[in-house]
């Protein structure tokens, strides 16, 4: 491949990938009501209109509650079975890590069928609870797998050390462990909220009339063409990519630069 | 105390481990055994019944309708894995080898942003340049070229699902690439082989796993996808995930949604486990 075709090539990639995502913020800024040229000229009335929208609204706080409370947990889950991968040997260690990795590989509605059928047979069914419950067995994945990443670079010798001196395993894990993981920690806490303001499927199954964001969205597009779509569209559009952006920036924090032998 | 140590020793990684284990088996493992349950259950009054019924099992593998959705769902997804694979290695390729460091560093991060934001709204967004009066068509008429019928068939349903699995599929080659041996291919220049010949008997042999992973993830997204379908062919044809959605959404006959779900996943291990035997390195014997 030449310079010139390899270039053209990998700009033709990022023209498809960024083709969906621009439509979407570029119209919400459109007056007219149909997307689609010519331009009607600026205006920011969808995104108002959306904003005063009590569905929208109401979405929007369980889409909070929901994707923060999943990466909390995620985050704490991710942490133990990454940590337990690092420092243990056990009966039973591939299963579990493969009951921890495969959730994001179930397609979601087979996913959204079976916790569903779960637990509308509990009282979590159609709280958000029960929504959040079920993206934090999805998301525990991402997140252990950001801190394993990090522990693989920590090495034995520094909790050893600590152990050595007279620290318990307890204090080796909060006092060393834990600093050291931090970067990660954040990562994973920003990537498993953002798996979870994503998900549509398993939270239109689970959450029954406690929409969040992503099931609004999904209900808008389920009827007419509404232009207040795509303004809400540029604000979860926005939102997913600051979070993942930020995973990413705090999942770089330490890599790279001194590989530990 | 040093009894009690030992004690505590143990202690630490039950206590790490206990939550993890029970959370995943509770919220994941369970419900998916319950839907291997139910296929057996059957509806009597619109109520679920525990039973021991081979019946669901028959009737949908039987049902001309499950066949169809079957066969379809198929192609379309071996399609999109072939696509993606196709038009994903050139880019990976690039990224991989030519590219700078920083370039590179920065290509990675831009790929995994679009695999954790908001699909749905993307496939909305094609609908919304692909669709009759929409950005392309006028675009078209502005230029003199004729309007185009590009919104309901497969074009707009393949577009839609390269949004879902492009991203992904360059991003494990791109990775496969970074990390095969950088020497044999430079071995084979020197020896005289050509760039064909680099490509066929080294480059790709060296990353076949890396290829069997990422078509396997490709058919696997195409596969259980149900937005492109829905909202860019207007569910027409259906596939295997919006039967499963309708049947789910109408209240009744859990039972023989539960089978077409059951049936999807037997689908997806097979295959993960046919690329798995096809691709593993075989151990070099010395």
């Amino acid at each position: 491949m030449t310079a010139v075709f390899r270039n053209g090539y990998l700009a033709l990639l990022a023209l498809f990938i960024l083709t969906p995502m621009a439509v979407i913020v570029i119209f919400s800024f459109d007056a007219n009501r149909f997307p689609t040229l010519p331009w009607g000229g600026f205006t920011l009335a969808w995104h108002r209109e959306a904003l005063a929208d009590a569905m929208i609204v109401s979405a929007i706080r369980n889409s909070i509650i929901v994707s923060l409370s999943t990466a909390v947990i995620a985050t704490t889950l991710g942490f133990c079975a990454a940590y337990l991968d690092y420092r243990y040997a056990f009966f039973g260690k591939r299963s579990l890590m493969l009951v921890i990795a495969i959730p994001p590989a179930v397609p979601v509605t087979i996913l959204g069928m079976a916790m569903l059928a779960a637990m509308s047979r509990t009282p979590m069914f159609g709280t958000p609870f029960g929504i959040i419950v079920c993206h934090a067995a999805i998301a525990v994945s991402f997140a252990m797998a950001l801190i394993r990443l990090r522990l693989g670079d920590l090495g034995p010798d520094l909790e050893q050390a600590a152990w050595n001196l007279g620290a318990s395993r307890w204090t080796g894990l909060t006092q060393v462990v834990i600093p050291f993981c931090r970067p990660s920690l954040i990562a994973a806490f920003c990537l498993s909220a953002a798996v979870s303001f994503d998900e549509f499927m398993v939270a239109w199954f689970v959450g029954g009339v406690n929409e969040t964001l992503s099931v609004r969205v999904f209900n808008l597009l389920l009827g007419q063409v509404n232009p207040k779509i795509n303004a809400i569209g540029t604000l979860v559009l926005m939102t997913s990519i600051v979070l993942v952006a930020l995973a990413q920036a705090f999942a770089r924090i330490g890599r790279t630069k001194e590989p530990n032998p | 105390m040093p009894g009690m140590a030992p004690i505590r020793r143990k202690a630490l990684p039950a206590l790490l481990g206990v939550p993890v284990v029970l959370w995943q088996l509770a919220f994941f493992v369970l419900p998916l055994v319950f839907l291997v349950v139910i296929t057996f259950w059957k509806v009597r009054n619109f109520k679920l019944e525990p039973a021991f019924d081979l019946g669901n099992w028959e009737k949908v593998l039987t049902s001309t309708p499950f066949q169809r959705a079957l066969v379809y769902t198929g192609e379309v997804a071996l399609i999109a894995t072939i696509l993606s694979m196709l038009l994903a290695f050139p880019a990976a390729h690039a990224i991989a080898l030519r590219l700078s460091d920083k370039a590179r560093a920065r290509w990675i991060a831009f790929l995994i942003i679009p695999v954790f934001s908001s699909y749905i709204l993307k496939v909305y967004a094609w609908q919304v340049v692909l669709s009759p009066g929409g950005v392309l068509n006028v675009a078209f008429g502005a230029l003199g070229l004729p309007q185009a019928d590009l919104l309901g068939g497969m074009l707009s349903l393949h577009i839609g699902l390269l949004t879902l699995t492009l991203p992904v599929v360059t991003l494990i080659l791109t990775f496969a690439l970074m990390g095969m041996d950088k020497t044999l291919i430079e071995a084979a220049r020197n020896l005289g082989a050509s760039r064909a010949q680099v490509l066929l008997q080294v480059t790709l042999p060296a990353i076949k796993p890396g290829l069997g992973l990422a078509a396997v993830t490709a058919f696997l997204m195409a596969f259980g996808d149900y937005a492109s379908p829905v909202f860019l062919t207007g569910s027409n044809p259906p596939t295997l995930s919006i039967l499963i959605v309708d049947t789910v959404k109408s209240g009744s006959q859990w039972p023989r949604a539960s089978v077409i779900g059951v049936s999807m996943l037997a689908i997806l291990a097979l295959a993960f486990v046919l690329v798995q035997l096809a691709t593993a390195k075989r151990e070099v014997q010395r």
